[in-house]
């Protein structure tokens, strides 16, 4: 017990120190943290006026057919909440080994005796700390500017999102290994995390994509996150019952965290092996 | 001759570079299928399993093919950011590898070096667009009627953008990094454009903004000659004054292109970044 609770003392010191580490780079740069404000209202301000062209009243009523809210934009803002932490995987985890190879402290790093899981947790903890606070912010100038309504249980969503996390942080592992072994991986990260936002239904109900790509999206379990918080938040109509989606999640959350993990020291193992991690 | 020169070596460096990476090729070739098939997906939902938002939309837009009107729009927008991304970080490119100021001492033509930079980029945003294109056609059988006139207007669009990225391109000579200006810009376009719907639907000020930037033109006209076949005697008042914004940036790129140039050799700056 006394070994386990130093070990966890000292993977918590690490995570700490990571975060602490991200946290100082991000300070250095005020104006991206301006620009982190305003870029995804940029990206979010066409789909209000787009809902607005398919409205009468501020009502989408071609929408509420396949949803069960006429409110497009209040739909929308909660998908992009959320598709938040998934570029948190995508970037903040699997993004930071390319980052740290062309900056060239992957291999100092790498060689200390400090767990890499843990370096790679203290990065994304710091990562969706940033985010949450962004994502507010975004959230508040949205309520403001465009009349966003949140009118469910805030704290039944955010119990609701912290399976989903924990999934993706577990997808997030796995494609750090992948990253590790390819090491040019800027573009496919870019288009994953974009096209997995987009199936996971960030700006339209899954329910309209084609069959073949709807199978795709009840494959992840993104979509069933989307789908539960928006049920409790905006009263929309659900793909499964709530116990079902919730149960889905945490099965997610442990089969992804599993999953993630021996992918990531699959790639580990075979990187040292080859002698690449120096390389990029 | 020599001038010829030094543009078509440039333009083959540039290929070469581009072909040792070929993630680049990928994203050249999904990009422009992956976004506006996931905007069109909005906008079917949008449209509601009744067709009543559809309907909403044709009294707004003034059609009632909306995955035609937003199609056109993606397109023209991700055109827009490849040109103004790749011809406005062209000499950044230059400054980051270290080769700007020794490409710049030699007697080649400034011009014929950024211009030959410049026709790498065309080729690859015009298979960006046509890549596009033929998507659309086959997922969505949307008929666009290509006419010398719609060439005409590409053309015209393509000039006015360049001229942009050539006011980018300058500006970098001076202030080194235009990354946030880049992105501001484009997603001014994206706001301000009637991209994915019509004009009218945003409040007045924002629709005279709108009136001042040429990619609102270049859509409206591809939109009404391609889509709804209109002649020029339809829409001649926006073609002319695309043509304006064509000649107006061109003209003003190039000149600060001079400027620029000058203030950084007489400032010694040319090795920096």
């Amino acid at each position: 017990m006394a070994k386990f609770s130093k070990w966890l003392c000292s993977q918590l010191r690490l995570i700490g120190a990571t975060a602490r580490k991200e946290f100082i780079i991000f300070t250095r740069y005020p104006a991206n943290a301006v620009l982190s404000l305003i870029e995804p209202l940029m990206w979010l301000t066409p789909l209000y006026f787009m809902g607005k062209a398919f409205s009468v009243g501020g009502h989408a009523v071609g929408f509420e057919g396949f949803t069960g809210t006429s409110d497009y934009f209040s739909f929308v803002m909660v998908g992009a909440f959320m598709s938040s932490y998934i570029a948190v995987a995508f970037w903040g985890m699997a993004y930071s080994i390319e980052e740290d190879m062309i900056l060239g402290v992957l291999e100092p790093n790498w060689v200390t005796p400090a767990n890499r899981v843990s370096i790679l947790l203290g990065r994304s903890i710091m990562f969706a700390l940033l985010t949450t606070v962004q994502s507010l912010g975004v959230l508040l100038i949205g309520a403001l500017l465009f009349n966003v309504k949140v009118s469910g249980d805030i704290f039944v969503a955010l119990l609701i999102i912290v399976p989903m996390l924990i999934a993706i942080f577990g997808l997030g592992l796995g494609l750090a290994g992948i990253v590790l072994a390819i090491r040019r991986a800027q573009t496919a990260i870019d288009m994953s995390n974009w096209v997995f936002s987009q199936i996971s239904g960030m700006q339209f109900p899954v329910t309209v994509l084609p069959k073949p790509l709807m199978a795709v999206a009840l494959t992840l379990p993104a979509t069933y996150g989307y789908d539960a918080v928006r049920s409790v938040l905006l009263g929309t109509n659900p793909l499964l019952p709530m116990k079902q989606e919730i149960m889905i999640l945490v099965t997610s959350a442990i089969v992804m965290c599993i999953v993630g993990r021996a992918v990531f020291y699959t790639f580990d193992r075979r990187c040292r092996r080859l002698g690449t991690i120096g390389g990029h | 001759m020599n001038n010829v020169r030094a543009f078509w070596a440039t333009a083959k460096r540039e290929l070469l570079i581009r072909c040792r990476y070929p993630d680049w090729f990928v994203a050249m070739l999904l990009w422009p299928i992956l976004m506006p098939t996931f905007t069109v997906f909005a906008t079917q939902a949008l449209a509601g399993p009744d067709n009543s938002g559809g309907e909403v939309f044709a009294e707004l837009a003034g059609t009632s093919d909306y995955i035609g009107f937003v199609f056109i729009g993606i397109v023209m927008w991700s055109w827009l950011n490849t040109v103004l991304w790749q011809v406005g970080a062209t000499l950044r490119t230059e400054q980051r590898r270290g080769t700007l100021e020794s490409n710049w001492v030699t007697p080649a033509s400034r011009l014929a070096i950024m211009f030959g930079s410049g026709l790498t980029n065309m080729i690859s945003s015009l298979i960006t667009v046509a890549v596009s294109l033929i998507f659309c056609k086959l997922m969505w059988h949307i008929d666009l009627t290509f006419s010398p006139l719609l060439g005409l207007v590409f053309l015209l669009s393509t000039a006015a953008i360049y001229g942009l990225g050539l006011i980018f391109a300058s500006l970098v000579l001076l202030v080194r990094e235009l990354n946030s200006a880049v992105n501001f810009v484009r997603g001014m376009f994206m706001v301000f454009c009637g991209i994915t719907y019509p004009i009218s639907v945003m409040p007045h000020w924002m629709q005279t903004v709108a009136k001042g930037l040429p990619l609102t033109y270049s859509i409206r006209l591809i939109r009404e000659i391609g889509l709804a076949g209109a002649g020029y005697r339809d829409v001649s008042d926006a073609f002319w004054i695309l043509f304006a914004f064509a000649v107006s940036l061109l003209a003003g790129g190039y000149m600060l292109f001079i400027l620029m140039d000058r203030i950084a050799a007489r400032k010694g700056i040319l090795g920096q970044y």
